[in-house]
């Protein structure tokens, strides 16, 4: 059985534009234009960062959606759960801005929102078929696959890249 | 009697998240869940909304929300486990009713320490904030309450003092040391959390001592100092820490060391037996020194590691800092974890103000190693620093990252 569809980002692929950022925040927006996103108060926010790597390379990162997530039991209100698509969500109403979360999260991917007082991380965009960020990435550095069909994909170009060295 | 395969003696954080590791993993053996309060499991950090009147005890109830979605669970209220027999494997709970068991989790918690010290305790209006019980109790009294004193300037006084300045209670907090939370920070390490507090309109009283509480028939009169001052107030709120719930086990074979003591898989001295949460006493991953902790997060990682290896599956426990709060006082957001108490050590520490907020990065004296951080204002790489203190990684090639604040995830890529 395949899993749910997940982001996958390629360092190698990422120019670091941070197109992806701006999508993503326009996206969660309440107008989801960028003109009037900008405007917006609460301030839209992206929820996943363009970093650089240790080898010099950039590499977008985002929420993992833990299989045993650690913020969803270090929780002190119970706000975090997942959803059965295996996305890992906050119940904004829950959550009363503890951050909690922020701190055991190995990733440090998830974003307090100041002006809420809320936690708040990647959505994989439930609203969409692809997320905004794998849209708008102008060099496929995000990929929206499900795990098995990525490493498949992987295997193959790592073989090629191989055949072609020789 | 009543028989069970999994008997959990506590239903709070360590209790409950036991029981769903349990079920995870065992899907047909028989689960009961003893609690001496009369309510449903409820998630305990989340009483100061009872006494400012944003929750009420559905809003806060821990079956049915995160990771306690779908599952069910029958928990037995008003059940106070009287004494233990643990090589019968039977709890003898009281008006002669008794389980018996296959394996046991001790997750019993603390209560409020009260300091014999101070005199007149036992009077209404005296609180020492830790159940919805004291939560409601403290609802019900605010009618006829106008001012309050804090004795102890730890998270939860703090979290409650805030809670009735929200109500519109005028509040004196009353602290020993020097600052505020000096569990969590030195006292120069405090000013910024300190200047918020103040700024919200809570009173402190630091370097003074509480002798007595002053009553009569209606309850709490005042508060008298050691200097003789009297405070007039209609609650005083005791915050001098918890004691592990232990008093149950006393004859029952079950080693205690203040705590209850339990090896690397959370198991007591006796088999069939485990222990999480406030109650066990579990060790610091850096030093291994052994300490009781009295977090939520900690129990329910407890928890979980008990609830594994009571179903079968083989887990060790980590271990846990003592020290690892992230909260939010005065709309100052901050994080305490790991060694951050430095005076008179020889540790590298990094100190930093910035616009709004407050750093201290503590280094091992080699300085290869994170081991502690107070983060105030902006704690964006607190879950990152944890990672890397507590997994004694070598942070030489990124220690400038963590210095700026600019550590992200892509830095602990190979």
């Amino acid at each position: 059985m395949k899993g749910p569809k997940e982001i996958f980002a390629n360092p190698r692929l990422c120019t670091a534009c941070k197109t992806c950022e701006i999508a993503c925040a326009v996206e969660h927006s309440k107008t989801k234009s960028l003109y009037s996103a900008l405007a917006e108060r609460p301030q839209p926010k992206r929820r996943l960062y363009v970093e650089p790597a240790k080898t010099g390379l950039n590499i977008p990162i985002l929420c993992r959606h833990c299989e045993d997530a650690p913020c969803m039991h270090a929780c002190i209100t119970g706000a975090i759960s997942k959803t059965q698509a295996g996305v890992v969500i906050t119940d904004q109403d829950r959550c009363i801005g503890c951050w909690t979360c922020v701190m055991v999260c190995p990733f440090g991917v998830i974003g307090r929102h100041l002006e809420t007082q809320k936690a708040y991380r990647c959505d994989r965009c439930p609203d969409r078929e692809v997320p905004a960020c794998v849209s708008a990435c102008p060099t496929k550095a995000l990929i929206y696959k499900e795990a098995e069909d990525f490493s498949r994909d992987r295997r193959v170009v790592v073989a090629t890249e191989m055949f072609t060295k020789e | 009697m009543e028989k069970t395969d999994y008997l959990i003696i506590g239903a709070s954080a360590a209790g409950i998240s036991a029981a769903l590791a349990i079920r995870n993993n065992d899907l047909k053996g028989s689960i009961t869940v003893l609690t001496d309060e009369p309510f449903q499991p409820y998630f305990r950090p989340l009483i100061p909304y009872i006494i400012t009147g944003q929750k009420d005890e559905q809003a806060i109830g821990m079956l049915g929300s995160g990771p306690y979605k779908d599952f069910e669970l029958e928990i037995l209220t008003n059940k106070r486990v009287k004494n233990l027999e643990p090589l019968q494997k039977i709890a003898y709970i009281e008006e002669g009713h008794s389980v018996s068991y296959h394996k046991v989790l001790f997750a019993t918690g603390s209560r409020p320490f009260i300091p014999h010290e101070i005199q007149g305790t036992e009077a209404k209006g005296v609180y020492a904030l830790r159940t919805l019980g004291d939560a409601k109790s403290i609802a019900n009294r605010l009618i006829e309450t106008k001012e309050a004193v804090m004795i102890g300037g730890g998270l939860v006084n703090l979290k409650a003092s805030f809670a009735l300045l929200e109500r519109g209670i005028r509040v004196t907090l009353v602290v020993y040391s020097p600052e505020v939370l000096s569990q969590l920070m030195e006292p120069e390490d405090a000013y910024l959390i300190r200047k918020a507090i103040e700024t919200s309109g809570l009173t402190i009283l630091s370097g003074q001592n509480v002798r007595s509480i002053v009553s009569d028939k209606r309850g709490v009169r005042g508060v008298v100092l050691d200097s003789g001052k009297e405070i007039p107030c209609q609650m005083a709120f005791i915050g001098k820490g918890v004691r592990p719930n232990v008093e149950f086990l006393s004859d029952s074979g079950i080693k205690i060391d203040k705590g209850i003591v339990v090896d690397e898989c959370t198991q007591c001295n006796i088999p069939d037996a485990y222990a999480a949460g406030d109650v066990a006493v579990t060790f610091e991953p850096i030093s291994g020194q052994r300490i009781v902790t009295a977090l939520w997060t900690n129990a329910v990682e407890m928890g979980r590691c008990a609830g594994f290896n009571m179903a079968g599956l083989r887990t060790k426990y980590t271990g846990t800092f003592g020290i690892m709060n992230a909260t939010q006082i005065a709309n100052t957001p901050f994080v305490s974890m790991g060694t951050v108490h430095t005076k008179g050590t020889d540790y590298e520490v990094h100190k930093e103000y910035y616009k709004d907020g407050y750093c201290k990065l503590v280094f091992s004296n080699h300085g290869r190693h994170l081991i502690g951080v107070v983060l105030i204002g902006d704690i964006s790489i607190a879950g990152l620093c944890r990672y890397l203190i507590r997994n004694k990684m070598d942070v030489s090639a990124i220690k400038r990252h963590i210095i700026n604040r600019t550590l992200s995830y892509g830095h602990l890529m190979q």
